[in-house]
């Protein structure tokens, strides 16, 4: 039964159907073709095909049997590395189902695993080589300690281009039987940010309300869908009121679960909108990314984004 | 002039200068007098602070002119250190003495990490050659069961305020000193049998320009958080800050809630980012803690979260007036927060595993997918729960376009 979902329902099940992307689908569909598959590395921002890169090479290679064959474990769930662990040994203890002589563990967001626990991953990469290939993703390949990225053949995977999402959008377009307007195409790929989950999602969303999808309801579903509160938050700090901009910035974490890294990347790209001297978005940014570095560093990312909403305060005052 | 601690050079050095122990005197002076003849080898002082137990073992020491040997809180007391230290006193004559007394002082001390050292010290009491006085808050703390019965115990007494008030007179007329009769019936009631905790608050007062504010500060007593974020926010940076906290019935995570909580109800300005700069770094070494198991950085916590705070402030400008501090609310909006996202939190997991997709970025599209989680067939894919198809239909509602 085919999904209602459609980033599920028109996910690509073949090489073939894939948009974007084109350099490395070459590489990996010719890599799956000589049945001789290292480990993998993709790496690249969401929405640009990574977890659909790993499906396609599993049907490609099992075919109806994948299933059995694949393992998919997403390391910012699974808690620590031990259980993924248990999980890995569990699956690679029995032998593949077919032809081909071993298993696939894909295991997605990696780069949310410690250095330690990355560690403990090579060497379970190590010990289960002969019966698994594992495939890695994730955002930044600098995250990936060395000795894994050395272990695997990496892809880096590019925002998808707006001809592809144009192309992805149209199609699921013509399925769905929808009448879409180009201004349509454009405003969901500009919301879209190249992330294509991304863009079937907000078409879909629209797609919801209406079957005719034209500028305006696609704009007022962007709109409704994004965390628009930051700017409120930041522009309470701006008129001076630490107290309600403190209280908003909550609200918007807790309401819409939104991680401080999250939150500071938004602040981040709102800053070059503010009513500011051009001296001070400078300035601006430049806490921005210490706050940044900070969250990373600290146990609280709520206390150190209320440091930062104080240099904002400061910020509306002109210092 | 020289500065001299009162308790110190009042402590009292025979036993006739010791005041309302009369019971304790004699059973001291007995014990010290027939050693070894006595029918236990050991004899533990048991009782409040400041009453005179470690004072009574050096009178028992000046009465006797023996030599003393005291090993103290201060020294880690566990079998190694008994056996290293405490053996050899308790096995060698005194050098230059004809008797010698073993003070083993504050015995509650020795905890658990002083694995087997009680043992060791009931073990050494065994044979040793010179009289063992052990002194001690709780006796009856479980832990002491087998040292009671290997002991002669000798409770004293809290003084009442009568003889500690005399005990205060003599050391006035000594110095040349005057404070009035109130005062020195309300410190002598308010030492509560403490006769160091008078004489030091009697010091204290005599040097006052206005004795009766020593009342103000009640020793020993709990600081209410309060008090100590007034003493951070308004008050000038000073070193008593720095150990402010520890007064502070509240665990450090909890304080640094309040400091969080209130910053913004006193400081303004470029005083806002230091002190939000302080607390900052509070949570950089906190988190460097909890990684990295080094507690030392617990001193750097500690320092931005009080005198870091506190020097946020203007030099040039003072904090008067009064501030009604304000209980930190977020972690209860947190928790209530949680209880009501739970579906969605559940939600969103169904989601992500169909998606093939993490969770937290499944919460992070929940906005974005929500309206169309609510087609019954896309409910019925991700076999969600009756509860959680409710949740959709009040969030698309409420969230209509």
């Amino acid at each position: 039964m085919a999904s209602e979902i459609w980033t599920e329902k028109y996910r690509p099940t073949n090489f073939s159907e894939i948009f974007g992307q084109e350099d490395i689908v070459k590489r990996v569909q010719s890599l799956t073709n000589s049945l001789n598959i290292p480990h993998l590395l993709f790496a690249g921002p969401a929405g640009t095909g990574k977890s659909t890169m790993a499906l396609v090479i599993v049907k490609e290679l099992f075919g109806k049997d994948w299933k059995e064959n694949y393992l998919e474990l997403n390391a910012s769930d699974e808690r620590g590395i031990q259980i993924v662990r248990e999980k890995v040994k569990n699956f690679a203890r029995t032998k593949s189902i077919g032809n081909i002589p071993f298993k696939i563990i894909f295991l997605d967001e990696a780069d949310a695993l410690t250095p330690e626990a990355q560690q403990a991953l090579r060497r379970t990469m190590e010990n289960y080589s002969s019966t698994c290939r594992f495939m890695l993703s994730c955002n930044y390949s600098s995250k990936i300690i060395d000795p894994i990225q050395s272990r695997c053949a990496a892809f880096r995977f590019k925002l998808l281009e707006k001809k592809d999402i144009e192309k992805v959008l149209k199609n699921i377009g013509i399925k769905e039987k929808l009448e879409i307007s180009d201004g349509a195409i454009e405003i969901l790929y500009e919301g879209s940010e190249g992330d294509c989950r991304r863009a079937i999602n907000l078409l879909q969303s629209t797609a919801f309300v209406s079957p005719i999808v034209n500028e305006s309801i696609v704009s007022t579903v962007i709109s409704n869908a994004k965390p628009k509160d930051i700017r409120t938050v930041l522009d309470y700090a701006l008129s001076g009121d630490f107290q309600m901009s403190r209280e908003k910035l909550l609200d918007v974490m807790l309401k819409e679960s939104i991680s401080g890294q999250e939150v500071i990347k938004a602040i981040q790209k709102e800053i070059w909108n503010l009513p500011v001297e051009p001296e001070l978005k400078v300035k601006l940014t430049e806490k921005t990314g210490e706050t940044e570095f900070r969250i990373v560093e600290g146990s609280d990312p709520f206390i150190q984004l209320q440091s930062l909403i104080a240099s904002f305060v400061l910020a509306g005052l002109g210092k | 002039m020289k500065q001299t601690n009162w308790t110190e050079k009042y402590r009292p050095r025979f036993f006739s200068d010791v005041k309302d122990q009369d019971l304790a005197v004699q059973k001291v002076r007995d014990f010290v007098k027939n050693f070894p003849k006595t029918v236990k080898k050991a004899l533990v002082l048991h009782g409040p602070p400041g009453v005179g137990k470690t004072t009574l073992a050096y009178v028992a020491k000046n009465e006797t002119n023996s030599e003393i040997f005291e090993l103290n809180a201060s020294d880690l007391r566990n079998k190694e250190k008994m056996n290293s230290i405490l053996k050899p006193a308790i096995e060698q004559k005194s050098l230059m003495k004809e008797q010698k007394i073993i003070l083993v002082d504050e015995v509650d001390g020795i905890s658990v990490v002083d694995r087997g050292g009680l043992l060791e010290l009931m073990r050494l009491i065994e044979y040793s050659t010179h009289p063992i006085i052990i002194t001690a808050n709780d006796i009856w703390n479980k832990k002491f069961s087998d040292l009671r019965r290997k002991t002669e115990s000798v409770q004293l007494k809290e003084v009442d305020f009568q003889s500690i008030k005399e005990i205060l007179i003599g050391i006035l007329r000594n110095e040349r000193k005057f404070i009035s009769n109130d005062v020195l019936t309300n410190i002598s009631i308010k030492a509560r049998g403490d006769v160091r905790a008078a004489i030091n608050d009697l010091q204290t007062a005599s040097s006052l320009p206005d004795p009766s504010k020593v009342l103000i500060d009640e020793r020993n007593k709990e600081m209410d958080i309060f008090t100590a974020l007034k003493m951070i926010f308004k008050g000038k940076p000073n070193n008593a800050l720095l150990s402010l906290y520890d007064s502070v019935n509240k665990p450090l995570d909890e304080i640094m809630l309040w400091v969080e909580e209130n910053i913004p109800l006193e400081y303004h300005g470029e005083e806002l980012v230091k002190a939000y700069d302080a607390l900052s770094k509070v949570d950089i070494f906190k988190r460097r803690i909890y990684r990295q198991q080094y507690w030392r950085f617990l001193v750097y916590e500690n320092a931005f979260l009080s005198y870091g705070i506190s020097s946020s402030k203007n030099p040039n400008e003072t904090k008067s007036g009064f501030t009604s501090y304000k209980k930190p609310t977020r972690i209860l909006k947190m928790w209530l927060n949680n209880r009501r996202t739970e579906k969605k939190k559940s939600i969103a997991k169904k989601y992500a595993r169909y998606v093939h997709i993490g969770e937290k970025r499944a919460l992070y599209e929940f906005a974005t997918v929500k309206a169309f989680l609510t087609k019954p067939e896309i409910q019925k894919e991700l076999k969600l729960t009756e509860d959680e198809i409710e949740y959709l239909g009040k969030e698309t509602l409420s969230n209509k376009i």
